[in-house]
C-alpha cells in the first residue's frame, strides 16, 4: 500500500492508539449497557456476552455445544466449497483453453451470475427439504462463481503465452493443460478459492438461518426467537472467527505456493 | 529571482531499521537567474538535493536555503517539473496549469490571461480542454512545464524532467527549454542523468560522487558557450558537434565514470 | 452480430428448447419441482396483475428498491468518508482499525436475527442490516484508493499550494475516485444480497418476500418468477452505478472487464 500524506506512526503510536480506539468501542458499549439505555435484554455487556460465550463451549443450546453447531455447519460449508472448486475450476482452465467452450458457456453464466445465491434457498428447500443437498446448492451457488473466474483469466490471461510456447515445442494437448496451464493459473485460481470461501461461508449462514435445522444459522435463530441476545452475539463472533480462520489457512496456502515459485 | 543554496547539506533515509546515508556535506550555490545542471551516478543522491531544496523532505544535517531563508514546506515560489509529470489526470489542461494561480487568488480575468499565454507559448493551443491520458509524453511534460512557469517562480527546479520521454521528443523539449530560458531566465536546478543533456542546457555542471553524494567538482560551461557562441547555432546536433562541446562533455564524464568504476558497477 | 454473439444466443435458445421440452412434452422434471415455461408465464402474469403475497410486483420491486436504496445510501454517504479519513490520516486509521478488525469478518447475514431481535420485522431493521453489508467495502475501497495516490500527485499539489478545503475536492477524492466506485458496486451488492435474505427470514412486503411465501405454497413458478426479478434488479442497479461512473470521471479509460 503506498503512504498516506502523514507520517508514518510508530509501533507504539500505532498500538496506543488502536488501544484508544479499543477502549472507547467498549467503553460505550458497556456504558449502553449498564445505564439501561438499551435494555439489557438487546445488549448484554460485552463481559456478560464473553461469559456466555465460553458458557455454549460446554452447555448445549438448540441441540446442541455451539463447537458442534459450528462443526456441523463447516462440514456442509466444506462439502459445498469444494464441489464448487472441484467443477468451477476445471471448467475455467477449459474455458480459457478454449475459445469455443468460453463463447458457449459465458452467455449461461453471464445470466445466472446475478441471482444472489440466496435466491436459489426456496429452490434448495423445495428439492432437498431439510437434506444436506440444500445448504451445498447454495454454498455451491457462492463458492462456483469465483473459482471459474480466476480459473478462467488465470488460463487466458497467464497461460496464453506459455501455451504458445508449449505448442511451438511441439507438446501435446494435454500435457499443455496439466503441465503449464494449471501451474501458470495458480496464483489467480487460489486467489479465487479464497473470496469463494468468503462467499461460501456466508451463503451457508444466510441459508442456515432461513431453512434452519442445524448449525450455527440454525441456533442463532433459535436464540432470537428466544430472545437470547448473548447467545445470537455469541454465534455471530464465532462465525466471525471461524471465517476468519478459513481466510487466515488460504492466506497462508497462498504465501506458501509463491513462496515455493510456484506461482 | 533568487538565488539557492546547500551549506554542508547532509541527509540520512531511515530504511528498515537502518540509517541509509543519501547526501553528505553538500556545498552548492546556484545563483540569481543561473542555470545549474547536476549530474552523478545512479543512487547518488541528486534527486535527494532537489526534494530539498523543494521542501519535500528536510536535512539531518547543514542548511538548505532559498534566498536566504531556510526552507520550511513545499511552495509555488519552488516550482517543481517532475520526471514522470504528476499531472492531475482529473483535470484538462486548463485546469492543470490554472491551480497554482488559483491558489494563489489570482482574479479570473487575469488567470484566463495567464493560463492562455502559458498555452500559447507552450505549443498548447488547441488541447486546453483535452485531459493528460490523451496527450502524448512530450505534450504532458509540456503542460507540467507551463504548470510550473505560469507561477512566476523564484526558482524551478527540475527533476529528470526529459526521462520520461523518447529519445526524439527529448530532443525537441531540450531545445524548447533554451529558447524558454533564453525569453525568460530563471535560476534553475537542474537534475539530469545525461551529460550532454546538461552541458547544452546549463551554466554550470555539477558533478557528484556515488552514494552518499558530494559536489565532486563543478564545471563551468557557461563561459565557453559565450566564448565559442553556441547560441547563434539553432539546432543542437550542430551545437553536439563543436570541439568545445565535445571536449567539455568528455571530461565531465570520465569525472562521472571515476565514480562508477569505484563502485564496481 | 460477431461469431461470439451468435453462439451466445444459439446456446440461450437451445438451452430454453431444452427446457420447454424437459417440463411439457416429456415431462421429464416434474411441476412440482421445476415450473415449465407456461407456469413461469402464468405466475408472473399472477403477481403482475392480480398480486401475491400482500401485493402486486410492482408494490414489491419498489418496496425492494427503495430499502436498497435508503441503505446502500447511508452506507456510501458513511463508509466513503470513513475510508478516505483513515487512507488520509494513519492516526485516524490506527484508532479505528481494531475496532474494524473485530466488525470486518462477521458476515452481513449474520448481522439479521440480531437487527430482528432489535427492531423486529419491519423496515428499519432491513435497511440497518443492509447498512451493516454495504458500509464496508465502501469503506475499505475508499481507504485503498486514498492510499494508492500517486504521491507524485500529492507533491505536485503541495507545491501548488493547495489549501486543504481546495485539496480534499479537487485531488483527494478524484484521484481515488475509481476505487470509491469499486467499493460502491460492492456495496450495492451486497445490499442487494442482504436485503433478498432478510426479506427470505421474515417481511411483509419485497421480493424475497414473495420468494418465501412462494416456497411456502409449493410453487415454483413463482419462486422463478421472484429469482429473475433479483437478477434483473441487480443487473440494472449495477448498470446504473457503471453509468454514474462513467459520467463522473470522464478521464478514466475503463480497461476491459
Amino acid at each position: 500500500m503506498g503512504r498516506s500524506a502523514t507520517k508514518p506512526l510508530t509501533l507504539g503510536e500505532t498500538l496506543g492508539y488502536g488501544a484508544i480506539g479499543l477502549i472507547v468501542f467498549f467503553g460505550v458499549w458497556s456504558l449502553l449497557s449498564f445505564s439501561g439505555a438499551v435494555p439489557r435484554q438487546f445488549l448484554p455487556a460485552p463481559h456478560e456476552l464473553a461469559a456466555r460465550f465460553f458458557d455454549l463451549l460446554t452447555t448445549p443450546f438448540a441441540g446442541a455445544t455451539l463447537p458442534r453447531h459450528l462443526a456441523s455447519s463447516f462440514f456442509r460449508f466444506g462439502c459445498g466449497f469444494l464441489l464448487g472448486a472441484a467443477v468451477g475450476i476445471p471448467l475455467g482452465l477449459l474455458m480459457g483453453w478454449s475459445r469455443t467452450l468460453d463463447e458457449i458457456v459465458t452467455p449461461v453464466f453471464d445470466a445466472l451470475r446475478f441471482i444472489a445465491p440466496i435466491a436459489w434457498v426456496p429452490f434448495a428447500a423445495l428439492w432437498f427439504g431439510t437434506g444436506l443437498g440444500g445448504p451445498i446448492l447454495i454454498i455451491f451457488a457462492g463458492a462456483f462463481p469465483p473459482c471459474l473466474i480466476n480459473a478462467y483469466r488465470g488460463a487466458r490471461f497467464v497461460g496464453r503465452p506459455l501455451v504458445e510456447a508449449a505448442q511451438m515445442l511441439g507438446t501435446g494437448n494435454l500435457r499443455i493443460i496439466v503441465e503449464v496451464l494449471l501451474p501458470a493459473s495458480t496464483a489467480s485460481i487460489i486467489a479465487g478459492l479464497r473470496v469463494s470461501a468468503g462467499l461460501g461461508w456466508q451463503s451457508l449462514i444466510g441459508a442456515e438461518l432461513i431453512v434452519a435445522s442445524a448449525g450455527i444459522g440454525f441456533m442463532m435463530v433459535q436464540a432470537q426467537l428466544n430472545i437470547s441476545t448473548a447467545t445470537v452475539m455469541s454465534g455471530m463472533v464465532a462465525i466471525g472467527l471461524v471465517g476468519l480462520l478459513i481466510d487466515v489457512a488460504l492466506r497462508s496456502l497462498e504465501a506458501e505456493v509463491r513462496r515455493r515459485g510456484l506461482a | 529571482m533568487a538565488a539557492i543554496t546547500f551549506e554542508a547539506v547532509g541527509k540520512t533515509f531511515r530504511r528498515a531499521g537502518a540509517d541509509v546515508p543519501a547526501v553528505e556535506r553538500v556545498d552548492l550555490a546556484v545563483a540569481e537567474k543561473e542555470f545549474v545542471a547536476v549530474v552523478g551516478p545512479s543512487g547518488c543522491g541528486k534527486t535527494t538535493c532537489l526534494r530539498l531544496a523543494a521542501g519535500f523532505e528536510f536535512p539531518t544535517a547543514g542548511f538548505v536555503k532559498v534566498d536566504g531563508r531556510p526552507v520550511t514546506a513545499p511552495g509555488p515560489d519552488r516550482a517543481v517539473v517532475f520526471q514522470q509529470f504528476a499531472l492531475f489526470p482529473w483535470k484538462t489542461v486548463f485546469d492543470n496549469i490554472a491551480l497554482g494561480p488559483r491558489n494563489k487568488g489570482v482574479p479570473k480575468a487575469e488567470r484566463q490571461e495567464r493560463v492562455t499565454r502559458l498555452i500559447a507559448l507552450m505549443n498548447l493551443q488547441g488541447y486546453e480542454g483535452a485531459f493528460p491520458h490523451e496527450l502524448s509524453g512530450g505534450m504532458q511534460q509540456r503542460v507540467a512545464i507551463a504548470r510550473a512557469y505560469v507561477l512566476d517562480p523564484d526558482v524551478l527546479l527540475m527533476d529528470e524532467p526529459f526521462g520520461a520521454l523518447d529519445a526524439q521528443t527529448r530532443v525537441m523539449m531540450q531545445e524548447e527549454l533554451v529558447r524558454l530560458a533564453r525569453i525568460n531566465p530563471r535560476t534553475v536546478l537542474f537534475i539530469t542523468h545525461s551529460v550532454e543533456e546538461a552541458v547544452y542546457l546549463a551554466d554550470r555542471v555539477a558533478v557528484m560522487t556515488r552514494r552518499p553524494g558530494r559536489i565532486k567538482e563543478i564545471v563551468d560551461v557557461g563561459s565557453v558557450r559565450l566564448a565559442d557562441k553556441w547560441g547563434t547555432y539553432e539546432r543542437i546536433e550542430d551545437v553536439m558537434d563543436l570541439e568545445s562541446f565535445v571536449h567539455l562533455r568528455t571530461r565531465i564524464w570520465r569525472s562521472l565514470r571515476e565514480e562508477k568504476s569505484v563502485d564496481g558497477q | 452480430m460477431g461469431r461470439r454473439s451468435i453462439i451466445g444466443f444459439a446456446t440461450l435458445a437451445t438451452l430454453a428448447a431444452a427446457w420447454y421440452l424437459a417440463t411439457v412434452p416429456l415431462a421429464l422434471i416434474s411441476p412440482g419441482r421445476f415450473p415449465s415455461p407456461l407456469d413461469v408465464w402464468v405466475s408472473l402474469r399472477q403477481v403482475a396483475i392480480r398480486g401475491y403475497a400482500n401485493g402486486v410486483l410492482h408494490d414489491h420491486v419498489v418496496h425492494s428498491l427503495k430499502l436498497v436504496a435508503l441503505g446502500f445510501a447511508v452506507a456510501a454517504m458513511t463508509g466513503v468518508p470513513l475510508g478516505l479519513l483513515m487512507g488520509w490520516s494513519r492516526r485516524a486509521e490506527a484508532l479505528i482499525n481494531p475496532v474494524f478488525l473485530v466488525i470486518r469478518p462477521i458476515p452481513p447475514l449474520a448481522w439479521i436475527p440480531l437487527t430482528i431481535l432489535w427492531l423486529g420485522l419491519g423496515d428499519a431493521a432491513k435497511v440497518l442490516v443492509i447498512w451493516f453489508a454495504a458500509f464496508v467495502p465502501a469503506t475499505i475501497n475508499s481507504f485503498t484508493g486514498v492510499r494508492s495516490i500517486d504521491p507524485a500527485v500529492v507533491e505536485a499539489s503541495r507545491m501548488l499550494g493547495t489549501p486543504l478545503r481546495r485539496f480534499i475536492p479537487e485531488v483527494l477524492v478524484p484521484a481515488a475516485g475509481p476505487m470509491i466506485f469499486t467499493g460502491l458496486r460492492l456495496s450495492l451488492q451486497a445490499s442487494w444480497t442482504t436485503l433478498v435474505a432478510a426479506e427470505l427470514v421474515g417481511a411483509l412486503y419485497g421480493l424475497g418476500r414473495v420468494l418465501n411465501v412462494a416456497q411456502q405454497d409449493i410453487y415454483p413458478g413463482m419462486i422463478f418468477v421472484g429469482m429473475a426479478c433479483v437478477a434483473v434488479l441487480g443487473w440494472a442497479t449495477t448498470r446504473v452505478i457503471a453509468e454514474v461512473e462513467r459520467r463522473a470521471m470522464p478521464w478514466v479509460q475503463i480497461a476491459g472487464s
